[in-house]
């Protein structure tokens, strides 16, 4: 298994910021070189009018707690009517951000909408006069050895231009968690990406936009990945219109074909997995059947990275409209009739219950898989703080609520709403039944804030013995 | 029983400073050291992340506890992820220092010792530890004999200490006032009469929490009452013993009074179910989550701590494979008696059965109902657990990871280890260029192709 680590996130601290500024110390004018050299200053000139600095405040739940963190980013704008795109890991649950533009004016977008599968969010700016924008390329027709430029804030510092080249067009990147980009293969380039730079565009000499920097190889020297532009085209298109991407889902976890053969003839792509109860489970697929075409058009994968195209052209599907799938099992084929029903959201709801000090979560297909959740019933919890009710009372990140007071909770709503009762009628204790991996237990929360000598630490919490 | 601590009791008074005299402690040294062994040994270590394992040497204090060389050694020399071996004791034995091969025997669950047998070909009769079953109050002074390190060739040392507390559960445990280094675990301990009551013990057992909970780490003295059973009739050398207790199959809370106070029972303590295995007695039975067990087979249960629940585990165990036992409840504050008929303990973790796979470069492992709860693998989820994949092996470069659940090889399940060894003995005889393995790593499964080395 291939372990890489890819490094997402892009808050550069302060105080470094300031040091490398100080740090430079003065800046050595370009002298006019060849061809190349002004095929550069061209290339640059198209994009960075219309590069966007990228401020957002966004909230994030860390250890039972919901707080709000400063970013910085990048992103383009891309119509003259000021649609900006970047990353969702940029924005995360944000609604307003705070836009800087290349003339280094401040003015505040609207988030459209965001699309965490593929890591993409679609912001807008105030309608006034026309906005620069960029020309989006061909990522398809991009080829290894093209050189790039990448552009944005690395760490920081606005407006910078990197050069480099495609270090190669289709990366899969997956992670020991499961597959983490499941609709996209990436761009690797050495054009010298670095936080802060999440979101900027990467662009080749005709001063297209080709990709959305995105990631980079921790530990490495100049590997980033950008999310190729024709996916991010049609995500863009679709926030646009639906404020989200809409897909469908059949259920079934794909491998490709060299996972079972080295046969090349042999073409389709392998059902790995298929999830209890989903569209294709109900239809009798199972693992190890090969799916070969999808409404009598072939589908193929015989490398991991053919496999995001497949998925693609899955979720694609129209929800609640039939679809034929054609599948081998055995030497037999088959044609297998099902109703696509609609793709789990990335993540539920979270919320921060500040009395008891936790945060928690709507459970998604998609979390089960991610998180390795055992039960789709009840609530997640992401976080619990030290030292709250929750923590002393020996709720721990990672459980799984099914009961409170009795009662079993089926979303984070009908669990708040009991929740808010026995905050607001004072009730001194709580009864919560939980699941932690494959055990159960009884959990006692005391409500209690007033009365110190109430909250004491017994051996609760960590004491499950196997009789 | 009492008289000595009678005679203590007048010493105290008498002597504002009891401590035992430098000539006494010389006595004592002198009668004990021909009993104490260093033991030396050689042990394989498993990485509990990565499954790699190394080798490393160890010594220990052994302390001879019978004239045909049955050695008594800490519990450290053996644990969960260290497997010890080449055991060599070494005694002095009129003036002359003797080194003896030995072999470990079952490690008993119940207390943190080990025992070694010595190879008595020649039938030598080893001096010998005696003990005397006494227990001493708080506060009184104790003498013990361990070994010093290497550098000053192994000598035997002896010091004094107190026993600092003594604590009723969960079990008569008695604490020492100070810490002691690493060669006086398993040291004979010397009450004031001259007499050995116990040895220096270090960690509680793993069935009695000191492995699992953090009450662990303090120098204990293991009285003579718990180990006599030993020494009188020693473990079988190291092998697969079925004597492993009963079942029941649930996992209990506590009743704590603040449970009691919630739902309206009288704070008396008792066992809250809070998970079933199924299938198992407790699912048969009628027992339910939520039930509060309060008396089991006659014995009241009066849980109010973590640490009741251990004694519980006991309980069940020792209450006999195949016995039918009463189950007294409450449920919905209504009490009730059910009907269980105990089922025999599965296999716990240290004793899953292994299995290596030479060809490909794979051990796997039994998935024993704690390493499921371990590794919250769900009921419905069959297979064998990859514990181990040999650096540079095909089951490496077909990318399988410790932690995998193997669920099938090609078309055939293997749902259990010996569905797993039965799948391998035919492909050992067919020999096939390519295997292909289905295993589940959390909660996704996939296919790994993989090229065994068939040794010619």
């Amino acid at each position: 298994m291939k372990n890489i680590k890819v490094f997402k996130t892009i808050y550069p601290p302060f105080s470094f910021v300031l040091l490398c500024i100080l740090s430079i110390s003065g800046c050595t004018t370009l002298s006019s070189g060849g061809v190349l050299q002004s095929e550069i200053l061209k290339a640059k000139a198209k994009v960075v009018p219309a590069l966007v600095h990228l401020n957002p405040i966004k909230p994030v739940y860390t250890l039972g707690k919901k707080e709000e963190v400063i970013v910085i980013g990048s992103g383009f704008i891309i119509s003259k009517d000021g649609y900006v795109v970047t990353n969702e890991h940029v924005v995360g649950e944000s609604k307003k951000v705070k836009c800087i533009l290349s003339d280094k004016r401040e003015i505040e977008a609207e988030v459209i909408g965001t699309d965490p599968f593929t890591d993409i969010a679609v912001l807008k700016l105030p309608p006034q006069e026309k906005y620069a924008f960029v020309v989006m390329g061909n990522s398809d027709a991009v080829q290894t050895g093209e050189i790039v430029l990448a552009m944005g804030s690395p760490h920081g510092l606005a407006r910078s231009v990197s050069m480099g080249i495609v270090s190669m067009t289709d990366r899969y990147l997956e992670d020991q968690r499961g597959v983490i980009s499941v609709f996209n293969n990436f761009i690797q380039t050495d054009a010298a990406i670095n936080q802060g730079n999440s979101g900027g565009p990467l662009v080749n000499l005709k001063g297209e936009v080709i990709g959305i920097n995105s990631r980079m190889l921790l530990g490495a020297e100049n590997v980033g990945f950008a999310i190729p532009i024709n996916i991010a085209r049609e995500v863009v298109e679709d926030i646009i219109k639906n404020k989200k991407v809409n897909r469908s889902w059949l259920g079934v976890n794909l491998q490709e074909m060299k996972a079972i053969t080295e046969d090349t003839n042999k073409h389709g792509v392998v059902i790995a997995d298929v999830e209890i109860d989903s569209p294709a489970y109900k239809v009798g697929i199972r693992s190890g059947d090969i799916l070969t075409a999808v409404n009598e058009e072939p589908v193929h994968a015989r490398f991991q990275e053919d496999l995001p195209l497949v998925r693609k052209k899955l979720s694609n599907l129209e929800v609640g409209k039939e679809v034929e799938l054609t599948i081998i099992r055995g030497d037999k084929e088959e044609k297998v009739k099902l109703v696509p029903d609609v793709y789990s959201p990335y993540k539920g709801q979270e919320i921060e219950f500040a009395e008891w000090g936790f945060t928690a979560s709507d459970i998604t297909n998609e979390m089960m898989k991610r998180l390795r959740i055992p039960n789709k019933n009840g609530i997640y919890i992401s976080g619990v703080q030290e030292g709250s009710i929750a923590k002393i009372s020996g709720l721990l990140a990672g459980d799984v609520v099914l009961e409170i007071e009795g009662k079993s909770v089926k979303n984070l709503e009908e669990f708040m709403n009991i929740y808010k009762q026995t905050i607001d009628n004072g009730q001194p204790r709580v009864l919560l039944f939980v699941q932690r991996g494959v055990v159960t237990r009884y959990i006692l929360v005391k409500n209690t804030k007033d009365d110190q000598s109430e909250i004491k630490v017994i051996d609760e919490g960590r004491s499950t013995t196997h009789e | 029983m009492n008289s000595p601590f009678i005679v203590s009791a007048i010493l105290l008074i008498q002597n504002i400073s009891l401590m035992f005299a430098p000539s006494q402690l010389e006595t004592i040294y002198n009668q004990i050291i021909p009993s104490i062994a260093l033991v030396q040994y050689s042990s394989e270590v498993t990485n509990q992340i990565t499954g790699e394992t190394s080798r490393r040497d160890g010594n220990a204090l052994g302390l001879v506890v019978s004239p045909d060389g049955l050695v008594m050694v800490p519990g450290f020399v053996e644990v969960e992820n260290v497997s010890s071996f080449n055991f060599r004791v070494r005694l002095n034995i009129k003036g002359e220092e003797k080194e003896f091969n030995a072999v470990k025997l079952r490690k008993p669950d119940d207390l943190n010792i080990m025992f070694l047998k010595i190879n008595n070909d020649a039938n030598i009769k080893f001096p010998f530890a005696q003990f005397v079953e006494d227990l001493p109050k708080v506060g009184s002074e104790i003498a013990m004999i361990g070994i010093l390190g290497e550098t000053v060739d192994y000598a035997r040392c002896i010091t004094t200490a107190h026993i600092g507390a003594i604590l009723e559960k969960p079990r008569l445990t008695y604490c020492l006032d100070e810490n002691v280094r690493l060669g006086f675990v398993g040291a004979p301990v010397i009450n004031e009469q001259g007499n050995i009551i116990g040895v220096v013990g270090f960690d509680l057992s793993k069935a009695e929490g000191g492995e699992v909970y953090t009450r662990s780490g303090h120098p204990l003295l293991y009285q003579y009452a718990l180990f006599k059973k030993y020494i009188q009739n020693p473990p079988a050398v190291q092998a697969q013993d079925d004597e492993q207790g009963a079942w029941l199959g649930v996992i209990t809370q506590p009743l704590t009074d603040d449970f009691a106070e919630y739902w309206g029972l009288p704070k008396e303590g008792g066992l809250i179910v809070a998970t079933i295995v199924n299938p198992s007695p407790a699912s048969e039975c009628g027992l339910r989550i939520g039930d509060i067990i309060t008396n089991f087979n006659g014995v009241p249960i009066r849980a109010k701590y973590d640490s009741d629940v251990t004694s519980f585990t006991k309980l069940v165990r020792e209450a006999g494979v195949g016995n039918s036992v009463k189950i007294e409840i409450l449920r919905n504050k209504e009490p009730m008696t059910l009907t269980a008929l105990l089922g025999t303990r599965p296999r716990r973790s240290s004793e899953a059965e292994e299995f290596e796979w030479e060809a490909v470069g794979l051990t796997v492992r039994e998935i024993t109902p704690d390493i499921r709860i371990a590794l919250s693998i769900e009921d419905a989820v069959q297979g064998v657990l990859v514990y181990r994949v040999k650096s540079g092996s095909p089951a490496q470069v077909g990318r399988l990871a410790r932690g995998f659940i193997i669920q099938a090889i090609g078309d055939l399940p293997t749902r259990s280890i010996d569905e797993f060894k039965t799948v391998v003995k035919m492909l050992q005889e067919k020999k096939p260029k390519e295997i292909t393995f289905f295993a589940k790593i959390g909660n996704i499964s996939g296919f790994f192709r993989v090229q065994p080395r068939w040794e010619e």
